[in-house]
This record gives C-alpha cells, structure tokens and sequence, in this order.
C-alpha cells in the first residue's frame, strides 16, 4: 500500500479482481469436502471399539428376541428369515437417526458446529460424506447380523438376482440417509429435542416400517406408513427380492423402487431447502452455537 | 429422617424438570409413552401376522403382558444409568450434584422414583390398549392377587438397584455408558424371557437367565396375573419356589448392587472420572 493511502482511495493501486472459483474448483472442493467427512466418519467409528460392538450387537439382540417369539408362537419359518432381514435394516435406520439426523446436534454440543459453516465448501457435500460414511460402516457392522441369521438361526433364501437386491439395496439407502440428511437440517435449531425426537422416532418407525411383520398385515394403515417412512418401502422390497413369495409382499418390487427413488429425490431437495433455511433461522434467533438448551 | 426424606422429594422434582422441561406436558406425554406404545404394537403385527398360522398362539397374551411390564426395566433400571451420561456428559453437573448436600446416591434414588412413575403409566396404558383396543383380555378369575402383591414390588425393587448398579457402571465408563446403558436393556429382553420363553435360548445362555431376578418376575407376573406361564422348564416349579427365587435372587442383586455402587463411585473418584466428558 502506498504511503497514507487507503485501499479504493483516489490514487491508491486497484484491488486485485478476486479470482472466481470455476464449476470444476468447486466440484473438487466438494469432493474433497466428501471424502474428508467420510474418512472422519470411518476413522473415527473404528478408533471407538465400544462403539463398534454396540452397533453391531445390540440391534440383534433385539431381533434375536423378535425371532424367538415367532419360534414361541409356532410360526411358519419364513417368518424368522422376515424378522432377521427386518433387524439387519433397523441398524440404518439406528445409524440415520443418530448418525445422520442428530449429527449436527452433536457437533454443536461439541464446540465444532461453526466450523461446518465457515468452510468454503457446501453444507450438502460435508452431509454426503457423513451419510456415505454412515452406510459403509453399517453394512460392516451389519455383517453380524447377517452371521447370526444363517448360523444361529439357520435362515433360508429364495434364489435371487445380486443385480435385483444391488439395485434396491442403493435405492433404499438413498431414500433413507436422504431423509437422515432432512432430519439433521431440523436439528440445527433444536436443542435436547433432537435427542429426545431421535429417541421417539425409534420403535414407532420399526412398527410403521413392519421391520418384523409384513407392513401388509396392517391393511390400509400399510399404504399410510408406506408414504411416511422410505424404510417401510425399502425393507418389503428388499425382502421379496431375497424370500420371494414368503415376503408376503405389500407392492411389486419394481413399483416400489420408483416410488423410494422419487423419495430419494424430494427428501434431497427438501435436504437442501431446510439447511438453508433453519441455518438463516437458527443464527437469527442465535441458537447455531448455543449448547445446553 | 425428615431431612433425608426432604432430599429424596428435592431430588424427584429436580428429576421431573429435567425429565419434562424441553416440552409442553402434552408433547412430554405423547413422547413418554410412544416408545413403549409402538414396542407393543410391534408385537402385536407379529400377532396378527402368523395368527392363524401359528401353533401356539394363545401364549401371545403372556408375552405381550411381560412386555408391558419390561417398561420398568428400560425406564428405571437403565433410566438410572442415562441419569449418570446426562448429568455428566450433556450438562456437566455431575461434579455440583456429588458435592451438593443431597448427595448423588439421593439424588439417583429421587430422579429414579419419578421413573417410576413414568414407567407405571407406560405399563398401564400398554395394558388398557391391549385390553381394550387390541383384544388381548385376560380372565381376572384366575388372577391369584395375593402372589401377584409379593411378586410385583420385588421386580420394581431389583429394578431400581440393578439401576444403581448401572449407574455406578456408567461413573466409571465415560465414554461406554451409553452403550453400557442400550446394551443391558437389549440384552436383559434377550436373556430374561420376557417375549418367548426362556426354554428356547441355547443352555449355555439360559444359564444367565436364571441368574437374573427379572425371569422369574415376569414368569410369576404372567402366572399369577393371568393364570399361566410360558416356560415348561419354570411351570415345573411351584408358586412358593418361583416366589422364593425371585425373592432370593432381588435379595441377592439388593446387596451385590448396593455393595457394587459404591465400589464404583469411589473407584470412578479415584480415577477421577466423575467430571470427565467425553461425548459432548
């Protein structure tokens, strides 16, 4: 700077034009953005070994008891192979709701939510990295599930094609941590209600989803939590792509991959939309950073 | 004695504002008993699903009534250990309450008692929807009330030490408590029976079962509530012997949880974990 001259004053030298990022800087500070929160996710998921315990055991204990009442009752087996599949999903479900949906509400409880907002990078892609993180780990940790299924309790599949449960496997994950990524824009602005709404949306989304019953046995109400949850979706097609017949399916599996693929969609937009809107919100009424509510 | 009591009822009411605070009393309600509700509602799409199809479908009620009353396990025995992850972890008001003249023992067993309370109406109201809006009824002439008297505050009384047990676990497990605290209320419905009887677990695990005084609460709760039990390896034994194992089994988890609390707490001190967070 010249001597006794501002910058802008007349006389003073021009400011340098800011260089303008081009659309593929900003992919790639994205995709930087991506891999960095999906490799803290992974990371830091496997430093914790009591965490990975506990996910990947504990939802079976749930459905180790949910196949026994079936055993008690003296059910048809396929009913057994239907709770298994229903317990191995709800561990996404346990991951997009405390993984994905309450996140952010941890990371403002830690002091680290602002650091999000001052990246250059879109909130959305640091989102992305979370949610695929969130799916690799739970399909690890899943793999117990799986275990106990065939060895314990020696689960029977209909014959499948890998390409057909691919395919909906991807779509459902889509459609749920899409969802996960709606529920953490929500979270921005509450405080212990995100826990507690986290909490509450545990065991009546089992029931809506009939993780361990056909969502037909439900008859009308099946059509109405089909359009509240993707899970609900996701799991019957999942389980007539693998049980066939037994699955007792509520729609076609195809029919089903369309909707949860619109559902994937809107819940991206919606995603987007309410990050935008609850982070102007929650900095007007200055609770972005607030802990302790 | 009056001071002590003063205390217990000081430590219920901090208990129920921060139990309920963050909503209004109708959202508070709605969210204390949706949980237990759709755990019910679960298991009745199960029902509703194989009936017809299953065997054994009269011994649903049982299950369905032991379910009810899992509710004091998950809201006062593992609520106690949540007690400890809060004060600690999300407020970081564990190290005031421990110096506070109440006393953190008080406090647990104040905020524990409005668990109860909690727990007592997610019970009966998963019993009144099953009764009246899902058909599960019960003949009240088989119900043997002076049994079911002795056997229901011996659960609720291993329910709240257990919980102290866990609490004390969680004093000294910063960062694995609350795992600690979802994995005994998974495992205790897995081990205890409370939805199959325990005749179906493999031998080596049944074994754990009978150690716990929570199989045979829900055992006599079904025997002597509506008439039966589910397990042939417990239907063998008689009212006296099923009371008396329940009876000497809480006894036994009073003392060893008792003993077990305070062993903890002086080993979290020493540690110096009683302040130390780790998740928030």
């Amino acid at each position: 700077m010249s001597a006794g001259l501002m910058m802008g004053e007349p006389g003073a030298p021009a400011l340098a034009p800011r260089p303008l990022r081009t659309f593929r800087d900003e992919l790639a500070l994205n995709l930087r953005a991506v891999y960095a929160r999906l490799y803290v996710r992974i990371v830091g998921s496997l430093r914790e070994p009591v965490w990975i315990v506990s996910d990947a055991i504990f939802p079976n204990l749930g459905m180790c008891a949910f196949v026994l009442l079936y055993r008690a009752l003296g059910a048809p087996r396929e009913y057994e192979a239907l709770a298994v599949i229903g317990g191995i999903l709800s561990t996404y479900w346990i991951n997009v709701l405390w993984g994905m949906g309450a996140q952010l509400y941890w990371e403002k409880q830690q002091g680290q939510l602002q650091l999000y907002f001052v990246a250059p990078c879109s909130r959305m892609s640091i989102l992305t990295g979370m949610a695929l993180g969130g799916v690799l780990m739970t399909t690890l940790r899943s793999l117990a599930g799986i275990a106990i299924g065939f060895l314990v309790f020696r689960i029977q599949l209909a014959p499948f094609h890998p390409g057909t449960l691919l395919v909906v496997f991807v779509v459902t994950m889509l459609a749920l941590y899409a969802l996960g990524m709606t529920f953490s824009s929500l979270f921005l602005l509450y405080g212990r209600e995100a826990w507690h709404v986290s909490n509450a949306l545990q065991e009546p989304v089992y029931f809506i989803s009939g993780l361990y019953f056909p969502i037909r046995t439900l008859g009308p109400l099946a059509a109405v939590a089909a359009g509240l949850v993707p899970l609900t979706l996701g799991v019957d097609a999942l389980r007539q792509v693998l049980l066939g017949e037994g699955a007792r399916g509520f729609l076609p599996v195809a029919a089903e991959t369309a909707i949860l693929a619109g559902f994937a969609a809107a819940f991206l937009v919606l995603a987007r939309v309410a990050l935008t809107h609850l982070e102007a919100l929650s900095k007007r009424e200055g609770r972005l950073t607030q802990r302790w509510q | 004695m009056s001071a002590a009591i003063a205390r217990l009822r000081t430590a219920a009411w901090l208990g129920w504002q921060v139990e309920s605070n963050w909503a209004d009393p109708f959202v508070f309600v709605v969210y204390s008993v949706s949980r237990p509700l759709a755990m019910a509602f679960i298991l009745t799409g199960m029902y509703w699903a194989v009936r017809g199809t299953a065997v054994h479908e009269h011994a649903f009620l049982g299950f369905y009534v032991a379910n009810a009353f899992h509710n004091f396990v998950t809201t006062v025995l593992v609520g106690m250990g949540w007690i400890v992850v809060e004060e600690r972890e999300e407020y970081e008001t564990l190290k005031y309450v421990y110096a506070s003249p109440v006393g953190i023992f008080t406090y647990l067993l104040g905020r524990s008692s409005v668990k109860l309370a909690l727990a007592t109406i997610s019970t009966l109201l998963t019993l009144a929807v099953g009764w009246f809006a899902l058909g599960l009824r019960w003949d009240w002439s088989a119900t043997r009330w002076a049994p079911l008297a002795l056997a229901l505050p011996l659960g609720l009384l291993a329910c709240v030490f257990l919980g102290f047990l866990i609490a004390g676990w969680g004093l000294l497990l910063p960062r694995a408590a609350m795992a600690v605290n979802e994995g005994v209320a998974l495992a205790l419905y897995l081990l205890c029976g409370v939805i199959f009887p325990i005749d179906l677990l493999p031998r080596a695990i049944a074994v754990f079962s009978f150690a716990l005084p929570f199989t045979y609460w829900y055992e006599a709760l079904r025997r002597f509530l509506l008439g039966s039990g589910s397990s042939a390896l417990l239907g063998a034994w008689s009212d006296a012997t099923l009371l008396a194992a329940l009876a000497l089994s809480t006894l036994v988890f009073v003392l060893v949880s008792r003993w077990g609390y305070f062993a903890l707490e002086r080993e979290a001190r020493r540690r110096g974990r009683l302040d130390q967070t780790t998740l928030f």
